[in-house]
């Protein structure tokens, strides 16, 4: 058979798009995972009881310099909040985590925030100007947020977990929290088997 | 430690006295080229029994007689035969019968016995004044180039290639080395005009455009692998530079024959007297197999310098691509001879492609974009 | 490099003479069906069928004509990656690209010009070279290991057919001639073949340079080794950045990382749990000279820690001198200034911080930078210069990139700075956008001074000066991997290069009247890129003649049959008969 020279082009055209596409179906595969970055509004993760990672144990300082031991929190539903004054979500749910802690902090759910990568003066002027009374650790060198990001997968700045009374972490929101995913997150807490 | 200025100085005046005995040696060269060949060549062909002669003008075949083009090796119209060898097959074995020691000795007679091949040096010294005086000049040339270019090392206590000047300066005396050991090895005489004249005119140009005093180096540039990867990319420069310079004369020449052999062109004595395509070809292959593996370790040590440097062992910085396309480029020089259809002069268009690559990567990319490897030191 | 595909052996006249010729000239490492294949490739058989197109369309890849084309597409695919401004690399300068060349950007993008190695189409190249290179290499393997087990061809039976030949008379018998040469050949690591017993002629033939051909897949399989470790980093490394002030901390998370590329399978919980501190960084300029002003060294001293809570050990990173740390490696890509500032609002002290600013040029580490006071309403744009000099009595101008006479200039803003609408900010930028500029700026500040805020909004205190440092941290498993690949890609190389495959045959035919006999050796070589068979074949020559020990060099020989040429093929030096189509 006598294959004309238009027709091999033709094939050939064919066959190298069809790799092209091949090829372009593996890169997709093999580029990188999803950097880090500015979180937005949060993602939820919530672990239902029984498979719930232990949360660690710590003790750091206050940003006044008190002692905060967590260990002390065991038996209560804890919302811990990473966070820190130069990180512009942060500053926007702090609206939020103050109502949240006026609504349940009286029902005996306590709020502690783990400021990471900050000053004591900035943060201390901003909890002032918030509003929030609630105690934050003074984590600059980010020890405690090491700690916590071994036992959970954390992304980004600010990321809430929230602990139930055994000490597991019953959910995470990356990002700023809502209070939907909040009162959501309380509420499975609550539930330990 | 401080930059020492005397020596600096003594490096500079070096470099100059270089440039001006490789100008005497370029001269020399020239003579030889234009008066020292005919004149072998014709002592050549007296010293051999007409029938021989007779006989070896029958199996070169489609070398036209009068203009033969003589070889590389020794200057006498057999490397004509090596031309058309392929129309002849391997039977045509019409070499030069005599040894490189020149003329005189017993040729055409049946049954010497085989004797060893005969000594470089020897072979210089039999060729006439024109190359004596050249391969001299250049030889004292290059030790003062060499003096050159370790003065500027000691003067700024580390290896002298740390900014483009250096580079420029040290790569012209890789390749003037480079050159005369195939000068030697080869007996490539002919190649000595066209080569010395390209070291020649870049040194030059380093000299009055670029060049810059000696001073430290940015920390960037404080490592041993200094002189792990650029002088692997300075050797290697060095080579491609004499392959590229011969691949320009393989290129002229075969386009002269051509036009000269369709009738389109007359023939012109000057040309005639560049060595065989299948010479120059040779040549050049040889010096690129010669600086491939070396830029490759370049490449490769370059990249373990990056990772020590900049966290990465590969990162697409522009410089790093460059270095990348002149490697793929010769790769396919490599490739494209053993390729029907891409033998011959299209290899060496490649050739050229991949050393122009490499002068854009050295004048254009390190100075005009911007990326990690802007240490050219040229204001 | 020898083309599998190439052809060489040209019509010789259907003889047996000629056809041992061929066998022994042909191709090495090919058998006949190969050596009559060329490059380009023919119709794929008699038969349409998919199987015909498919065998076809492989043979079109593996070819070196495919190859090279491939090398250029690659070679030329690569040159926009380095000219244009490159999102991996610098994605500040893309986005300025695009503010520059509003038209031809996004053409450039959607091309995927401004992430050329990420592209499909470049991957698409270099996968399918690789694939023409697997193609290729894997069925030479297989042809290598079979000629390593088949012995040298018979001698041809007109050595002076060969590119390389001597024929010279010796006093010994066909058989010890030959014998003779089979021992010098045989001390130089040949393989011989001798005639089989029965047959008639006193021949030899010898064959060495297996390596060459080796070296030759090794290198191409190197190649793709080095793509496979690249992969392996791109799956399982990672990548990260974080900037450190003198006496901050940070802990290798990615909450507390400024950037962070995880390969594909890389998730947060797979990072080094190491943390790091900031002692002190020190940058020396040279401060005379013709060199004045470049920097002389850099060093940051750092303390660490390997687990948390794990004991404290220090070292100091400097340029070229990364820290390794459990397995991952911290490197110093950059360094600039930190000013401190003191904000005090209506409610206290709003801001405390040492605020790194980011320089603009690094010659003079003239610097940009922002504070940001929300609870104080403020924000603050500044510009510090190390060395400060002002010019023509008005630009600030820096002089000299050490700290030797600090000074910022401020331009103080009031107002919402926009922080709490969580949208995210770089804490480099202030918005303005709802802020009014405060009079009295641009401000100048030398060290411990204050400027006090007209309207009672407050004050700012410039407090000192601290440096800061920019880290990467990266993780490749592929490293090292990569690193082996290379060395025996260039291990190959050379052996491709300098090693070269060739056979030497030996005659020897009964002499004039009966007594002694007539020696040919002939040799040939497929491939000398490095050259010098030529010498090598003279030298092994000289050594069989010696061997033979000839009677005296008068003695006249009987020539054997050949071209008009002369019997005496000295090859006193190197001539390009071996180059058959190489």
């Amino acid at each position: 058979m006598v294959f004309k020279a238009k027709r091999r082009t033709v094939v050939t055209t064919a066959a190298a798009v069809v790799v092209l596409l091949v090829a372009a179906l593996v890169v997709t595969v093999f580029t990188h995972g999803n950097s880090s970055s500015a979180s937005d509004d949060g993602n939820m993760v919530a672990y239902p009881a029984g498979h719930r990672p232990a949360a660690p144990d710590f003790a750091a300082t206050s940003l006044t310099g008190a002692p905060i031991n967590f260990a002390s929190y065991r038996g209560k539903i804890v919302v811990l909040n990473v966070w820190g004054s130069w990180c512009a979500p942060c500053v926007g749910e702090g609206q939020t985590l103050k109502y949240l802690d006026e609504e349940y902090g009286p029902k005996g759910i306590a709020f502690l925030g783990d400021d990471i990568q900050d000053t004591p003066a900035d943060a201390l002027a901003f909890l002032r100007s918030a509003g929030i009374t609630y105690p934050s650790v003074n984590d600059a060198n980010g020890a405690v947020e090491q700690r916590l990001a071994i036992a959970v997968p954390i992304s980004a700045t600010p990321t809430t977990l929230v602990i139930d009374k055994t000490g597991h972490v019953a959910g995470v929101i990356e990002g700023a929290v809502t209070y939907p995913d909040m009162t959501t997150l309380l509420n499975d807490a609550a539930v330990t088997q | 430690m401080s930059v020492n200025a005397g020596l600096a100085h003594v490096s500079t005046d070096f470099m100059i006295a270089a440039l001006l005995i490789y100008s005497l040696a370029l001269l020399a060269f020239a003579g030889d080229y234009a008066f020292g060949r005919p004149r072998r060549r014709a002592a050549m062909l007296a010293a051999k029994p007409a029938a021989d002669r007779a006989a070896q003008l029958a199996t070169v075949g489609a070398a036209p007689a009068s203009a033969t083009p003589a070889g590389v090796v020794v200057d006498g119209p057999e490397s004509g035969a090596s031309e058309s060898n392929e129309a002849q097959g391997p039977g045509s074995n019409a070499t030069a019968p005599a040894a490189a020691a020149g003329p005189g000795n017993p040729i055409g007679g049946a049954a010497a016995r085989p004797v060893r091949p005969a000594g470089a040096f020897r072979a210089i010294a039999e060729a006439g004044p024109w190359v004596r005086a050249a391969a001299t000049l250049s030889a004292i040339g290059i030790l003062a180039h060499v003096i050159a270019v370790t003065t500027r090392g000691f003067a700024v206590h580390r290896a002298p290639w740390g900014d483009m000047y250096e580079f420029i300066t040290a790569l012209t005396c890789v390749a003037a080395i480079f050159f005369y050991y195939i000068l030697v090895k080869y007996r490539a005489w002919a190649i000595g005009v066209f080569v010395m004249g390209a070291i020649v005119i870049a040194l030059g140009l380093a000299e009055t455009l670029i060049y810059t005093p000696a001073g430290p180096l940015v920390p960037a540039l404080q490592s041993y692998w200094l002189s792990i990867h650029v002088t692997a990319m300075t050797l290697s420069s060095g080579i491609f530079f004499v392959a590229a310079v011969l691949g320009i004369m393989y290129i002229v020449a075969e386009r002269y024959r051509k036009r000269v052999a369709a009738g389109k062109a007359e023939p012109n004595p000057l040309l005639d007297r560049i060595p065989s395509g299948a010479q120059l070809d040779k040549l050049t292959y040889r010096a690129v197999v010669f600086g491939f593996p070396i830029w490759t370790f370049g490449v490769m040590a370059g990249a373990i310098w990056a990772d020590q440097a900049w966290g990465r062992y590969w990162g697409w910085d522009p410089v790093e691509t460059w270095a990348f396309i002149t490697w793929v480029i010769y790769a396919a020089y490599l490739h494209a001879r053993a390729t029907g259809g891409w033998r011959g002069i299209r290899s060496h268009y490649i050739q050229l492609l991949g050393f122009a690559s490499l002068l854009t990567n050295i004048f254009v990319i390190q100075i005009f974009v911007t990326g990690l490897h802007s240490y050219a030191g040229v204001q | 490099m020898t083309d599998v595909h190439s052809t060489t052996s040209k019509a010789a006249p259907a003889s047996e003479a000629a056809d041992l010729d061929r066998e022994a000239t042909r191709p090495f490492g090919t058998g006949p069906a190969e050596a009559a294949e060329s490059g380009s490739g023919g119709a794929p058989g008699g038969s349409a069928t998919g199987a015909g197109w498919g065998r076809w369309a492989w043979r079109q890849l593996t070819s070196m004509r495919t190859a090279l084309i491939l090398l250029f597409l690659l070679a030329l695919g690569s040159v926009p990656g380095s000219i244009l401004p490159q999102q991996g690399s610098d994605p500040a300068s893309v986005t300025q690209y695009f503010t520059s060349h509003p038209a031809l950007a996004p053409w450039l993008n959607r091309l995927g010009l401004f992430n050329v190695f990420a592209a499909p189409w470049f991957a698409a190249i270099y996968i399918l070279l690789f694939a023409s290179l697997v193609g290729c290499v894997v069925p030479r393997t297989f042809k290598l290991v079979g000629s390593a087990r088949t012995p040298p061809p018979r001698a041809p039976r007109n050595l002076t057919r060969l590119p390389q030949s001597v024929t010279y008379p010796s006093a010994l018998p066909p058989d010890a001639a030959v014998d003779a040469a089979a021992t010098v050949l045989g001390g130089q690591r040949f393989r011989l073949r001798r005639p089989a017993a029965g047959d008639a002629g006193h021949w030899l033939a010898a064959e060495k340079g297996y390596l060459r051909e080796v070296g030759n897949l090794l290198f191409h399989l190197s190649l793709l080794g080095v793509l496979l470790s690249i992969a392996l980093g791109g799956l399982f490394g990672y990548k990260a950045d974080e900037l450190v002030t003198e006496g901050q901390t940070f802990s290798d998370t990615t909450a507390q990382l400024a950037e962070f590329h995880p390969g594909r399978l890389v998730s947060g919980s797979d990072l080094a749990q190491f943390s790091l501190t900031l002692d002190k960084f020190t940058a020396n300029y040279i401060n005379s000279g013709a060199s004045i002003g470049q920097p002389a060294e850099f060093n940051a001293n750092v303390s660490y820690t390997t687990t948390p809570g794990g004991a404290t050990k220090t070292d100091s990173i400097q340029v070229n001198h990364p820290l390794s740390v459990d397995s991952v490696k911290v490197y110093l890509i950059g360094h600039g200034y930190a000013p401190e500032f003191t904000v005090r609002g209506r409610g206290g002290v709003a801001y405390q911080e040492a605020t790194p600013f980011i320089p603009a040029n690094t010659n003079t580490m003239l610097s940009d930078g922002v504070v940001k006071a929300p609870s104080a309403s403020l924000g603050f744009e500044g510009v510090f210069v190390p060395t400060a000099y002002m010019a023509g009595g008005t630009t600030l101008e820096s002089i000299f990139p050490a700290a030797n006479n600090p000074e910022v200039s401020l331009i103080g803003y009031s107002g919402n700075l926009g922080l709490n609408s969580g949208a995210p900010q770089s804490i480099y930028q202030l918005d303005t956008s709802q802020m009014t500029e405060i009079a009295g700026g641009p401000h100048l500040m030398t060290p411990g001074s204050t400027w006090t805020l007209p309207g009672k909004l407050g004050s700012i205190t410039y407090d000192g000066t601290k440096q800061w440092v920019s880290l990467a941290i990266t993780y490749d498993p592929g490293q090292i991997p990569a690193l082996v690949c290379g060395i025996l890609a260039i291990a190959g190389l050379l052996l491709s290069f300098f090693v070269r495959r060739r056979r030497v045959f030996v005659r020897a035919l009964p002499g004039p009247d009966g007594v002694g006999s007539v020696v040919t050796v002939g040799g040939l070589t497929r491939t000398d890129a490095s050259g010098g068979f030529e010498d090598e074949f003279a030298n092994l020559a000289v050594d069989i003649a010696d061997a033979s020990s000839p009677s005296s060099p008068s003695s006249p020989s009987s020539p054997t049959a050949g071209p008009a040429a002369s019997d005496d093929h000295q090859k006193p030096e190197p001539n390009n008969q071996s180059e058959t189509g190489a």
